[in-house]
């Protein structure tokens, strides 16, 4: 935390070094988390990539008092939200979420390079509604608290509980009949 | 049945890795967002935060006030320093400037906050050349070095076992913290005060002072709201011995940092082999690339 505050405030004053510090500690996690979110791996690269470079434009605007690794999750929920919902906005083909399947076909240019365990985790939450499988996510891989999901989703306490509860529910069959499997 | 917890764990355990390839790639593209954005100015008409502030009666009463004291002290004190002392101020910045190599450490502390920095930094000048080894503990985590004839830099961090080698367009030697050739001179062009003489590990030295916010000059994004920076001079051989620096900037958004740092172990006028500016790459470190 207290790493986190100066290597922002080095950054905010133009120091390159601590932008590179940024970005190579959180970079690995940002784009578990996006992958989780998304299920598609360029989708979780874009928006992570937007992501970072949104943040490098953004030093006069960025308070060190806040919590680093919280303002970049919220940064990536949103983008997500954002490019899920461009997404939809240009959706024809009707084509049922829970049938895009991550592939296991890797791509020369990758940059996320998936383990096992995060392609079965992320096609499950695939197959969650997007708001049940957001609170998830931000609790489970972005240490938020309810309150904190609750200010990203501007909605209750009560009703981010019952999203985590719905999400976690249809998340535990899923993966119990994947391993019945 | 999976509970929360193994669904946690699973969390965890998915792991994922990056294509350093692609790493490269994205970093430099990040970096060179930056690097636009720090080269370009806001458009945006900034708030005059002194026009603002002086606004108030109130502060514009003891803002007045402020200055009547100010002129009332300092009026004898900001005399200038060749009247009384011991030392003649104008012929140590020469003696300085004139010196042949130079050895020093330095320090720097963030006041409010700790990182996983250095400990110090040993400095080593020469006229045309530089290096900067920065230690946590007893061991050397980076090293600088600069070549002002090339304007070539090079940056290794043995942490990370990689380096970055890079030539400039331009290539400020005049830089405190980097040659502290001119820091004489710097302190005699800002408004100064005598401190007297005192014992600095066991040399008699004699001091000079500044409170000008104009002494930090190092970056135009912040505002100097106070500092104090002392120079303590040998008096037997007109060599700086000791140099303390204390600012408060404010960086924005009502954030204030505060930093102190030291400048000690000054080994004057010495001859450095050449050999210890010649940058030490090992084989096995990578080459960043710079955007």
């Amino acid at each position: 935390m207290v790493e986190d505050r100066l290597l922002i405030w080095k950054f905010k004053l133009g120091n390159r070094d601590a932008l590179r510090r940024i970005y190579e500690k959180y970079k690995n996690d940002l784009l578990k988390l996006a992958v989780a979110l998304t299920n598609d791996v360029n989708t979780a690269e874009d928006v992570v990539q937007d992501v970072f470079l949104g943040f490098a434009k953004s030093a006069a605007k960025i308070q060190t008092r806040g919590n680093l690794k919280k303002y970049l999750v919220t940064c990536v929920a949103n983008r997500a939200r954002n490019r899920k919902r461009d997404q939809q906005r240009h959706e024809t083909s009707g084509i049922d979420e829970s049938n895009c399947i991550i592939s296991d076909i890797q791509r020369p240019e990758q940059w996320a390079i998936l383990s096992e365990e995060l392609k079965l985790l992320s096609n499950a939450m695939a197959q969650i509604p997007y708001e049940q499988r957001e609170v998830v996510t931000l609790y489970m891989q972005g240490d938020m608290t309810f309150r904190q999901i609750a200010k990203v989703q501007n909605a209750s306490v009560n009703t981010i509980q019952g999203r985590y509860r719905y999400g976690l529910n249809k998340l535990r069959s899923i993966l119990n009949s994947e391993v019945k499997k | 049945m999976k509970s929360a917890n193994d669904i946690k764990k699973l969390f965890k355990n998915a792991a994922i890795s990056t294509n350093s390839k692609m790493d490269e790639t994205v970093l430099n593209k990040v970096l060179t967002a930056h690097k636009k954005t720090t080269n370009t100015k806001s458009a945006a008409i900034e708030p005059n935060i002194r026009r603002t502030i002086m606004k108030s009666p109130i502060v514009k009463l003891a803002a007045a006030a402020v200055v009547i004291t100010v002129v009332a002290l300092g009026l004898f004190e900001f005399i200038g320093t060749e009247g009384t002392s011991g030392v003649v101020w104008a012929e140590v910045a020469k003696k300085v400037e004139t010196s042949r190599d130079v050895i020093c450490r330095g320090r720097d502390v963030v006041l409010d906050s700790r990182d996983g920095g250095p400990d110090y930094t040993m400095n080593y000048l020469s006229s045309t050349k530089s290096r900067h080894d920065s230690y946590k503990g007893d061991q050397i985590i980076k090293t600088f070095y600069d070549d002002y004839n090339t304007k070539t830099v090079v940056f290794i961090d043995h942490g990370h076992k990689s380096y970055i080698k890079k030539t400039l367009e331009r290539m400020e030697q005049n830089d405190l913290w980097r040659n502290p050739k001119s820091l004489v001179q710097k302190f005699l062009s800002h408004e100064h005060r005598e401190m007297g003489q005192k014992t600095v590990e066991g040399v008699l030295c004699e001091g000079i002072e500044t409170t000008d916010p104009a002494f930090d000059e190092t970056n135009s994004n912040f505002t100097v709201d106070s500092l104090k920076a002392q120079l303590w001079v040998s008096v037997e051989t007109g060599y700086p011995v000791l140099l303390e620096f204390e600012v408060t900037r404010s960086i924005g958004d009502n954030e204030k940092v505060h930093i102190k740092a030291v400048m000690d172990q000054f080994q004057w006028d010495v001859e450095l082999d050449e050999s210890i500016f010649e940058p030490n790459i090992p084989p096995d470190y990578m080459r960043l690339p710079m955007p």
